[in-house]
């Protein structure tokens, strides 16, 4: 028995090799780099070239590390650890060898941080400051070379680059889209395009993370904000269901720029261009800002006071059409549909659709045709998923629209409901006969979970300040469902959660703290 | 009942006060004959220290634009928080500043910008006559701190920056 299920183990569980670094006990599977080795351990050794997601090159030469018993110098990113090694990172000789690769590198870099858009977040700038030399020697002018569109959102501001090919290898690999390349050789040498193309792939973007240097800057995001003035806010990108794991950046309350934030199991350390340019409508300024309630011809403004109760009054005792976006979180959208439970009928939802743009680099990760972020999440919770929004709702029923596009919602519609209670970010035009509007917080203003298509629950966490009185989705709906006697008021999002935890299936067991940053499938597995 | 007040005997020399007269009116002539140090304001000036740190001023470029790249150093130094700074770019696409804006009246004068500024763009300068009639008209824009005149403050020297 022992003899047949050796192999399988060893599949599952690698050789663990043990070593020590900087001092550091460590433990790693057979085959890991000292430079991930490091990692683990808490050491971070200096590095450009190297990325996890992209194969090794070991052509900056910075990762320099001093393995005892060796004769040389080590590259921590392309020497295997191995059992019982011992590696010093800040020996006299490492750091002698890595001051020098800092010179080369700072020779024709042309230092004008105070115009670099990378200024605070750049490697080039930390690693030199940690360990690299005060003055340079060099004394002749240095080269210039002028800065060149890339196309797509990219900029290349070529005297920067160090020459690390993290791009050229992102494109080769990750995006098979072969479009960078070295050019020319020596001092002279360049990251060119090739002849006639363009980094117009769907992720090239990623490009302009994945370079450690100013070289490679976002046209969108240039010269808008220095990084330290930036708050950053773990989120979940809402452009299709794939849920790709962000950072949203925002400064004084305006969101400024979204980046890729790394989870292994869904988009390692990508985002598509299509959700990373995709942030304006949070920064848009015509929001509903404090709860509307019909009075004769206009809607007048009402505190929450008012409005809560004039909801419940509307809604106690009817059939409810609840007309949500996909875009709601996992516990707005459970407050919903207990809401339909308590007074009966249907909610409904439709998806926007586009063409998927696969990343061919990694298996898996894709802009899906669906274009929004929590449909999978909606269909759990009971919501029909339809091509035209408003199918289905009969004469006498209370119509919710719960942040849906009320594009295609026509007057006529509008006349079959008993009434119309809107709960949005904004008010559009066709829905100005609403008898209430309640006005929440949308996206980046509300902490709460979104399901993507594989099931995963992942959290999106809080990144401004909602305008006015808006308040949270999940708040509103439990302040009605809770004047309506049907259910509690709740306080946090992570109190929504426990409760839908406890009541839906699919989401037993689960807790905000047990999702973590990485999220957990509903039971019921990945599909 | 009347109250007794103790008496002290003290001596001619302690309680006579033509001895302290005389010496002040001695203190007296002997300024007249020392240099004046009061001078004639407005009409004379007080020649200034030159680290004297007063209100701002923006240096040009050749073309006759600020020398600022709005790298964003200064307000992120300013202890006070005076100064807002909106990042752009001119015709050109150069970084430059959109909103530059220093409110003197929050100012500390601790002349942090001007060691901070890379470009050798801001300066606190030599110079102290800064009233106004209104709060807002000591919001001085980039056009008014281009404006200025005024010789800028030396905090260090030169030749020897780092005081050795």
């Amino acid at each position: 028995m022992a003899t047949t299920a050796e192999p399988t183990t060893a599949v599952t569980q690698p050789k663990m090799v043990n070593l020590t670094i900087e001092g550091r006990p460590v433990s790693v599977p057979e085959g890991t780099s000292i430079l991930e080795a490091g990692k683990r351990a808490g050491v971070l050794i200096p590095h450009y070239c190297y990325h996890p997601a992209l194969s090794i090159a070991g052509n900056c030469r910075m990762c320099l590390v001093d393995v005892e018993k060796a004769p040389k110098l080590a590259p921590a990113c392309a020497t295997a650890a191995a059992e019982g090694q011992v590696v010093h990172i800040y020996t006299e000789k490492a750091l002698e060898a890595r001051k020098g690769v800092l010179e080369m590198l700072l020779i024709n870099h042309p230092l004008d941080c105070p115009i670099c858009d990378k200024s605070g977040e750049c490697e080039l700038q930390d690693f030199t400051y940690q360990e690299g030399p005060a003055e340079s020697r060099l004394r002749d002018p240095k080269r210039f070379n002028p800065v060149e569109d890339f196309g797509g959102d990219v900029l290349y501001t070529t005297s920067r680059c160090i020459l690390c090919t993290r791009c050229v290898r992102f494109m080769d690999e990750m995006a098979q889209d072969t479009v960078l390349n070295v050019t020319e050789r020596g001092d002279r040498a360049l990251i060119g395009k090739f002849e006639g193309k363009d980094l117009t792939h769907e992720w090239a973007g990623n490009v302009i993370d994945l370079c450690p240097v100013g070289a490679l800057l976002s046209k969108d995001s240039l010269n808008k904000a220095r990084s330290w003035e930036l708050d950053h806010a773990p989120s979940i990108c809402t452009g299709c269901s794939q849920g790709c794991n962000i950072s949203i950046d925002t400064r004084d309350n305006m969101v400024i720029r979204f980046r890729p934030r790394p989870n292994e199991h869904v988009n390692k350390y990508f985002m598509c261009d299509t959700g990373r340019l995709d942030y304006r409508w949070i920064n848009r300024q015509d929001r509903v800002e404090v709860p509307l309630v019909r009075r004769g011809e206009s809607l007048a403004a009402a505190d929450w006071d008012v409005a809560i109760p004039a909801t419940a009054a509307l809604l106690d005792g009817h059939r409810v059409f609840v007309a949500a976006s996909a875009n709601l979180s996992n516990e707005t959208l459970y407050l919903l549909s207990q809401l339909i439970r308590a007074n009966g009928g249907t909610g409904a939802f439709t998806v926007l659709t586009g063409p998927e743009a696969p990343l061919p680099g990694v298996p898996d990760l894709s802009l899906r045709a669906d274009r929004a972020a929590n449909g999978d999440g909606a269909t759990l919770l009971g919501f029909r998923r339809t091509a035209s929004l408003l199918d289905g709702l009969t004469a006498g029923d209370v119509l919710i629209v719960a942040d849906a596009d009320a594009a295609n919602i026509t007057p006529a519609q509008l006349a079959l409901a008993a009434a119309v209670i809107v709960i949005g970010t904004t008010l559009p035009e066709n829905l100005r006969t609403a008898a209430i509007v309640l006005p929440i917080a949308n996206h980046a203003e509300e902490d709460g979970t979104f399901t993507n298509l594989r099931g995963r629950v992942q959290r999106f966490y809080q990144a401004k300040a909602a305008p006015g009185m808006a308040r949270p989705s999940w708040w509103v709906v439990g302040d009605v469902l809770a004047a309506l006697g049907k259910g509690n008021a709740y306080y946090l999002a992570s109190e929504v959660f426990a409760a839908m935890a406890s009541d839906v299936s699919a989401f037993a067991g689960m807790t905000y703290d047990a999702l973590g940053m990485r999220g957990l499938v509903v039971s019921g597995g990945a599909k | 009942m009347a109250i007794t007040v103790k008496r002290v005997s003290r001596h001619v020399e302690q309680t006579s006060y033509v001895k302290a007269t005389l010496q002040g009116m001695a203190s007296t002539l002997k300024q007249m004959f020392e240099p004046k140090v009061t001078i004639q304001y407005p009409e004379q000036r007080w020649e200034l220290s030159p680290r004297w740190r007063g209100t701002h001023r923006m240096l040009t470029k050749e073309d006759g634009k600020a020398r600022c790249v709005a790298c964003g150093l200064c307000p992120s130094v300013c202890p006070s928080n005076c100064i807002k700074l909106v990042p752009g770019e001119d015709e050109n696409g150069n970084r430059y500043p959109l909103v530059f804006e220093i409110d003197e009246f929050r100012c500390i004068f601790c002349g942090y910008c001007q060691e901070v500024c890379p470009e050798d763009a801001i300066h606190v300068g030599q110079h102290y006559e800064n009233s106004e009639y209104s709060r807002e008209g000591h919001v001085y824009d980039l056009e008014r701190l281009m404006a200025q005149t005024h010789p800028v403050s030396t905090l260090w020297d030169a030749t020897d920056p780092r005081g050795e």
